[in-house]
């Protein structure tokens, strides 16, 4: 049953890439709204919920944002907050059926690095003051990690008080950060649906 | 075409959340928490021994090894070798099941060594407490601190990582450590088991003298085990006349398998299931 679901997962990521090409030439105005929108995110790694906001770049292809995500003491065993700096990068956005409001993004990526509070963290082996030099080579508070994803992007025809059309993406995306990659590349029977995250959100500009 | 995108968004969407279902979905790697199914499997697994009841007057013979930490390809081939002996009453790891405290290795793992035949049942280790690890632990497998009774013998785990505490005095606990070995009623022999040997630098120097008193203050006790360093040792570094081993690591492609019988009798086997590294 697992075994199944890696394959689907691995034909829906191909297959993803497949409507790409057919629509590759997307409008750019449609692209042309406002510079800022906000984030909610589930889960992801990012916290049970991650709340924040970024400026759009390069005609909207690239969206760095930074979030703030929040793990109650029920889920991590002490409360803990997520200051996560995140950048998308969306290269394609085709449209879909003949209604012209909703568009696809078959395929997201991005980079993120994340930083966790709570005393028992430290930034850097030396920085916790309880190791001798090189004791641990990672730092506890600070993950690194990739990821990718596809969305579903809602134009609104009516343009809000600056001019600018409302536009708002549903994403999902499926992340690994550092630790667990080192984990995959040092052992052959660890498979790498074993090493994803999935995080759920949605981004609203004007 | 169109359509096409829309029905394969869909349905993209559709085995995503499916996916959800299998441990996909997770608030972050630093979170403790799990399925209730993989909780405190330290309970878990002394109800399981609890079911296949064993005679004071057997001989008690369970597998010993230390150090899982990110090696799980070394981890399947440990489980197929053990699942080929006879007689194994149950498997203690001596700590560092993960690497870097998270919860996700703590699960890689137990899906490996849940393939056992027989119980596994563990001892908190420094690397399962960095970060967030500890509450990891506690959630996953259980108390850092407990003590079971297996045919007679009175088993004594104990956390021992004094340098993740700072070296406050406090990590080994020696008062309970004193209690458990104090509380003989039913037993005919005890064993302590712990990552950090009292001979290492990560056992908190303040601590060393009256651990070993302690330890040494129970007549019954066999044998005091420990991880940590990655290798086979054997003495009597307090010259008190308690033994004090330590195991190999994953790595090493090696596991003892330790007997106990009678009045502090002991024999210790060596057995190889890997090519050594």
């Amino acid at each position: 049953m697992r075994r199944r679901t890696e394959i689907q997962l691995l034909a829906i990521l191909i297959l993803s890439f497949i409507p790409c090409f057919a629509h590759a030439q997307a409008e750019a105005d449609v692209r042309r709204s406002g510079p800022f929108f906000l984030t909610v995110q589930l889960a992801g790694g990012q916290g049970v919920v991650a709340v924040g906001g970024g400026y759009w770049l390069a005609d909207r292809r690239l969206e760095p944002e930074v979030l703030v995500g929040y793990v109650p003491r029920s889920i991590g065993g002490s409360r803990m907050a997520v200051f996560t700096f995140k950048t998308t990068y969306t290269p394609f956005e085709p449209k879909l059926g003949g209604r012209g409001d909703w568009r696809l993004n078959p395929v997201s990526v991005g980079g993120f690095l994340n930083y966790t509070t709570g005393k028992q963290f430290f930034l850097t082996n030396d920085s916790a003051g309880r190791y001798p030099k090189g004791y641990y080579w990672w730092s506890s508070a600070v993950r690194l990690g990739a990821f990718a994803g596809l969305r579903l992007t809602h134009h609104s025809t009516e343009p809000n008080l600056h001019g600018w059309p409302r536009r708002t993406s549903f994403y999902s995306e499926l992340s690994t950060n550092d630790l667990h990659l080192v984990s995959a590349l040092t052992n052959k029977t660890l498979r790498i649906p074993e090493i994803l995250t999935l995080g759920l959100g949605v981004k609203n500009g004007w | 075409m169109r359509l096409f995108s829309t029905r394969l968004f869909l349905l993209s969407m559709a085995v995503v959340l499916a996916a959800s279902g299998c441990n996909l979905l997770e608030y972050s790697p630093n979170q403790a928490y799990v399925p209730a199914a993989e909780r405190h499997l330290t309970a878990q697994n002394l109800r399981r021994l609890q079911q296949q009841p064993l005679s004071p007057t057997d001989t008690l013979r369970f597998v010993f090894i230390g150090d899982s930490q990110r090696f799980y390809d070394e981890a399947d081939d440990f489980v197929a070798s053990v699942n080929e002996q006879q007689d194994i009453d149950f498997v203690m790891l001596a700590g560092d099941i993960s690497d870097f405290g998270l919860v996700r290795e703590m699960r890689w793992m137990h899906r490996r060594l849940q393939r056992l035949r027989v119980p596994y049942l563990t001892v908190i280790g420094n690397h399962d407490q960095v970060g967030n690890g500890r509450n990891a632990y506690q959630t996953v497998f259980g108390p850092l601190n407990y003590s079971f009774v297996r045919g007679g013998t009175k088993f004594i785990c104990v956390d021992t990582n004094g340098r993740e505490y700072g070296f406050q005095g406090q990590v080994p606990d020696v008062s309970w450590l004193t209690q458990q070995l104090a509380d003989t009623a039913g037993t005919q022999r005890a064993v302590v088991v712990c990552h950090v040997p009292p001979t290492d630098a990560d056992f908190d120097p303040q601590l060393v003298q009256p651990y070993a008193r302690t330890v040494r203050s129970n007549p019954q006790l066999v044998l005091h085990l420990a991880g940590h360093i990655h290798r086979y040792t054997a003495g009597q570094p307090f010259r008190d006349g308690i033994t004090y081993l330590t195991t190999y690591n994953f790595e090493k492609g090696r596991y003892h398998i330790v007997s106990v019988w009678g009045r502090r009798q002991f024999r210790l086997e060596t057995v190889q299931y890997a090519s050594q590294n």
